[in-house]
């Protein structure tokens, strides 16, 4: 793998490699370059990760013909892929070296950091969401379960950001987050369920799992939960699976004929106690 | 467009346990008869599910808020910083 990082360098494929170098005993992300090709030797994997590719759209927003290199995981991949579809990088200018992730049928062996995730406390499972909970358990519960639960959850926020800053799909420049007459910046405490709303909205066919958002929440929101979610609609829906190819995005402006209708509005119901 | 994301949005609000509170329809301006019968229907649905239940949180955290603006961090380093802010 070192050799054909240096190889590339060396050979003006790519100008910039995206890595992971030991630093202190810590895996950080590093930016590998021929001119410091000797670093290149202290090149490491590790289950620790990172939105690389975040990295790597911001570089391309300065210098658009600037070659890329970068390790990929499986998220990395799909991350790479939701950007290409929305013309964030050029696919020309990215080279990817896979490295060995999720486990799969083919491959038992996986290296991740999210392979072990946390164990939740007794009350958070009582009164709030289990962030390791599968899709189907939380639809388990009732309307008001359901909106207690989110609430006792999404109050937690301390607006940090970070799931945002983490975030490898995330690249608008002006953020609805951080608007004036959206969502202030500052005052605490953060509008609910606003704040999280307008996220889960801008994740519909574009959250592609990574579950980088959830390991940076201070506040241990079931962020990958709520995004799995809104991905599932999207799939019920379009029939659209995130990240899997660059095929248009059901929420892109231009494509294809809609064929869905509107909802009825259906006569009032009982609603449930 | 508009469909895709409002029947996208009726589903994001049904995972929230907000079910129902959101409906599309279109009427065009010669369509009186319809506007009609579609605010009414709407206007007795929405009475029979009752009050916004995120108002309940709402007034919880007013007062959470407020309290937080009355407790005194004065000499704290942020104070600049925070009258900026508000």
């Amino acid at each position: 793998m070192i050799n054909n990082v240096k190889a590339w360098l060396e050979d003006g494929k790519i100008d910039i490699f995206l890595g992971y170098k030991e630093t202190d005993h810590h895996p950080l992300p590093h930016c590998f370059t021929k001119e410091r090709i000797e670093e290149v030797d202290d090149l490491v994997l590790s289950p620790a990760r990172y939105s690389l590719e975040k990295i790597a759209t911001h570089m391309a927003a300065v210098e658009p013909d600037i070659k890329i290199g970068m390790l990929t995981r499986d998220c990395n991949d799909r991350a790479l892929n939701v950007l290409y579809l929305w013309n964030q990088l050029n696919p020309d200018n990215v080279s990817t070296l896979p490295v060995n992730c999720c486990p799969s049928k083919l491959k038992e062996h996986g290296d991740c950091s999210y392979l072990e995730p946390e164990r939740m406390g007794a009350f958070k499972k009582q009164v709030g969401l289990d962030n390791n909970m599968g899709l189907e358990d939380l639809d388990s519960y009732g309307q008001k379960e359901r909106l207690e639960r989110w609430m006792y959850e999404f109050q937690k926020c301390i607006k940090c950001y970070g799931c945002r800053n983490i975030c490898p799909v995330c690249f608008c420049k002006e953020c609805s987050l951080e608007h004036d007459e959206l969502v202030k910046t500052g005052p605490l405490l953060p509008e609910v369920p606003i704040f999280h709303m307008v996220r889960a909205v801008h994740m519909a066919g574009r959250c592609i799992d990574c579950g980088l958002c959830e390991a940076a929440c201070p506040m241990d929101i079931p962020l990958r939960l709520l995004y799995g979610r809104v991905n599932q609609i999207v799939m019920d829906l379009f029939g659209y699976e995130t990240g899997s190819s660059t095929a248009n995005n059901p929420f892109s402006i231009l494509g294809d004929t809609v064929t869905l209708e509107p909802k009825p509005i259906e006569p009032a119901q009982t609603v449930n106690p | 467009m508009t469909v895709k994301r409002i029947t996208f949005l009726q589903e994001l609000l049904s995972i929230l346990g907000l079910e129902g509170r959101l409906g599309l329809s279109w009427i065009s301006s010669a369509e009186a008869q319809k506007f009609v019968q579609v605010v009414t229907d709407f206007t007795e649905k929405i009475r029979s599910l009752g009050p916004n239940p995120l108002s309940t949180f709402s007034d919880t955290r007013k007062a959470a808020a407020a309290e937080l603006m009355r407790m005194d961090f004065k000499g704290d380093g942020y104070d600049q910083q925070r009258q900026s802010m508000a």
